[in-house]
């Protein structure tokens, strides 16, 4: 009577060969440059610039690159790019979280003269190119002398995070029912305890994402802090690029070990935060 | 449910308006002049077609919505510039807004801990028994059926003893057994505490049962305020007596007859009901409203209006005849008592007891009396 259906069964078909073989294809494809990269990392200098697969691999590079050592060879401190790159995007996402969370519940529950402008206008920061603003910042920066300081690049780069959370958050926040905080001011909680007691823990994985996502577009980013920062506050992006020599010589090994370096620190945020992201998952019925 | 038991008040709204400004829209007058007086302790139903306003009355008195204009008044006390935790109301929400992480009974607990309430762990055992969800109470939001949902929103509402209640369709997830029962249970339960309360429902029967008192709303304004007698049996206009009453009353054209001291109304070609009506004009045009339950046959020497049944249905309590009268646009219903059987095709004359043949201005739609 009833067809039964077996769980975990796929029947093969041409077409569905063909697209597990199209998926595979693109895997490969996609994975090969870092599979190149974590190679290129592990050769020693004079092995570099060949192509074979078969040699003999050392974590050398790795401590060079982290040490004064590396430092010595290219005029850049790679450890303290990482830890001002820590400290620039973390700054850049927590004051983004600081004021944009309260900004997207705001432009989420209501609609006030030029709302919806504003909410586009915070997105058209990210329209212009970085280089088009770069040079007059590179001008203030000298003269209020932001230049390669923590504080000028957390100014910076919440430019670059601060729409993001806004827009992302904005969203999770119209799809929390507004009663659910109505039925709080009803029990005699204020505004904002019924915001913080009850809406913010709603959108905790909201939150998580957007942090994470932020976090990893001030980290790629490049071009401000290749203008605005010196040795100071210089960033892991613009120190990998040292690597390749900029006239003396370059070091393909010691790059692509910096540049597997400076992917970590994203992905073990992502990693942390993974719980968050996904229990958001569950929490969605608050109707039906 | 302890023995702090809220001394019931009167709630009363006065010429209670809500105007929706929408930016690039026409203001949207949602509620427009509310006047309505409920005693203490009085169980109102507010029922209305959807869109009326009735979900924006509620809110207003809770607080959760901005007045226009106009005065709310619980017991002697103004509440409109109250926030809605000094106003010592509960509401049963229609989406429910059950807190998703939290367990039933930790929703259930939560109101009285944000008020420093004592013995809150008793309290949810015995208002979770008397709505029968004892076994639901250590279970998640998400894993409950949209009756259950309901029911744990009812008990929220309830649980802080509130002296006003307002419930906005309590029971519409409710299938038809439970909605008798949950529906029983809130009445005595209202009976019992003595809340004031107003329950919003779309279901005339839900209304009927339920209320002490009947609001019927249409587009932002009360029609008629009234017992659910005096609804049913003096709709104050076409819109209440088309709305209240099942099977729906039939409404047609008929011009009054004055004959010597009675008051008839022609209908059709050859029709005419005696009507209780007394100030009518002869010649004037008129609706009429005659309910399927008033209909019968007309004894012999009776005015009545010959009809020929199109179809009748038999559903063994009661038959329903649809019959056609000549001259008369549209059919008329008539509901037959229990043993009695119409043939498609037979002619009968109808008549109703003239005090239940309803006349109303064709233009206006007002009651004549
Ligand atoms: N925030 C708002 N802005 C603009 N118009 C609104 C708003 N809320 C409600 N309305 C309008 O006000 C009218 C009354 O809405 P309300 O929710 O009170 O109806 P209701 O009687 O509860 O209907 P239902 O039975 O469908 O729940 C509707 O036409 C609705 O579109
Ligand atoms: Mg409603």
């Amino acid at each position: 009577m009833a067809t039964e259906i077996k769980p975990g069964r796929k029947r093969l078909t041409l077409g569905s060969v063909g697209a597990d073989l199209l998926l595979v294809f693109w895997f490969v494809f996609s994975l090969f440059p870092i599979a190149w990269m974590v190679l290129l990392a592990l050769k020693t200098d004079t092995e570099q610039t060949t192509t074979y697969f078969a040699f003999s691999p050392t974590f050398d590079n790795f401590g060079t690159v982290m040490s004064q050592r590396g430092t010595d060879l290219t005029s850049v401190d790679f450890a303290g790019a990482l830890v001002s790159s820590v400290l620039n995007c973390g700054g850049a996402v927590l004051v983004s979280l600081l004021i944009g969370i309260p900004a997207a519940y705001a432009a989420g529950r209501w609609k006030y003269r030029g709302s919806e402008d504003l909410m586009f206008q915070m997105l058209s920061f990210r329209f212009a190119p970085e280089l088009m603003v770069v040079v007059p910042l590179f001008v203030i920066y000298n003269q209020t002398g932001l230049f390669d300081t923590t504080y000028g690049m957390i100014w910076v780069l919440q430019l670059v995070t601060m729409p993001l959370v806004v827009w992302i958050l904005r969203s999770y926040f119209q799809d929390l029912s507004a009663e659910l905080e109505q039925a709080a001011l009803l029990d005699g909680y204020t505004r904002r305890r019924a915001f913080v007691m009850v809406a913010l823990p709603l959108v905790r994985p909201g939150i998580a994402a957007a942090a994470l996502l932020a976090f990893i577009f001030a980290w790629n980013n490049y071009v401000f802090p290749l203008i605005l920062t010196d040795s100071n506050a210089t960033t892991v992006t613009v120190a990998v690029t040292k690597f390749l020599g900029g006239g003396g010589q370059a070091y393909y090994n010691l790059t692509a070990a910096a540049a597997l370096i400076g992917a970590l620190p994203p992905l073990l945020l992502a990693l942390t935060i993974q719980r968050y992201l996904v229990r958001g998952l569950s929490f969605g019925a608050v109707k039906a | 449910m302890t023995t702090t038991t809220a001394e019931p008040a009167s709630l009363t709204l006065e010429n209670l308006r809500k105007t929706y400004v929408a930016r690039g829209r026409e203001p949207f007058e949602a509620v427009k002049g509310m006047d309505l007086k409920i005693r203490p302790g009085e169980l109102i139903a507010l029922l209305g077609p959807s869109g009326c306003g009735k979900t924006t009355t509620l809110r207003m008195i809770a607080g959760l919505e901005t007045v226009t204009a106009g005065n709310i008044k619980i017991g002697d006390r103004v509440v409109q510039d109250l926030p809605p935790g000094k106003r010592d109301i509960g509401v049963g929400f229609e989406s429910y807004a059950l807190y998703p992480p939290l367990s039933v009974r930790e929703n259930l607990a939560y109101g009285l801990k944000a008020r420093g309430v004592k013995g809150a762990r008793e309290m949810v055992g015995r208002i979770a028994e008397r709505l029968e969800m004892t076994e639901l109470l250590e279970l998640r939001p998400a894993s409950l059926s949209s009756g259950q949902k309901q029911r744990v929103a009812l008990a929220r509402a309830l649980i802080r003893n509130p002296r006003v209640l307002l419930l906005d369709e309590p029971l519409s997830h409710l299938d038809a057994a439970q909605r008798q029962r949950v529906r029983r249970e809130l009445k005595v339960l209202q009976r019992e505490f003595g809340y004031t309360t107003i329950v919003v429902t779309h279901d005339q029967l839900e209304a009927l049962s339920l209320a002490d008192r009947m609001a019927v709303m249409n587009a932002g304004v009360v029609e008629q305020f009234g017992t659910p007698d005096e609804i049913y049996d003096n709709p104050a206009n076409v819109f209440v007596a088309d709305f209240v009453g099942e099977p729906k009353i039939n409404l047609f054209e008929g011009t009054v007859e004055r004959r010597g001291g009675d008051v008839h109304v022609r209908v059709g070609r050859e029709g005419t009901l005696r009507t209780a009506v007394g100030d009518a004009d002869d010649g004037r045009p008129v609706t009429v409203g005659l309910r399927p339950q008033d209909a019968r046959p007309a004894a012999d020497d009776e005015a009545g209006v010959p009809a020929e049944v199109a179809v009748y249905e038999d559903f063994m309590e009661f038959g329903l005849a649809t019959v056609e009268v000549a001259g008369v646009d549209g059919r008329i219903v008539v509901q037959t008592p229990h043993g009695v059987h119409w043939r498609r095709g037979d002619i009968r004359r109808i008549a109703a007891r003239p005090d239940r043949v309803y006349l109303f201005d064709t233009d206006s739609g007002g009651r004549i009396r």
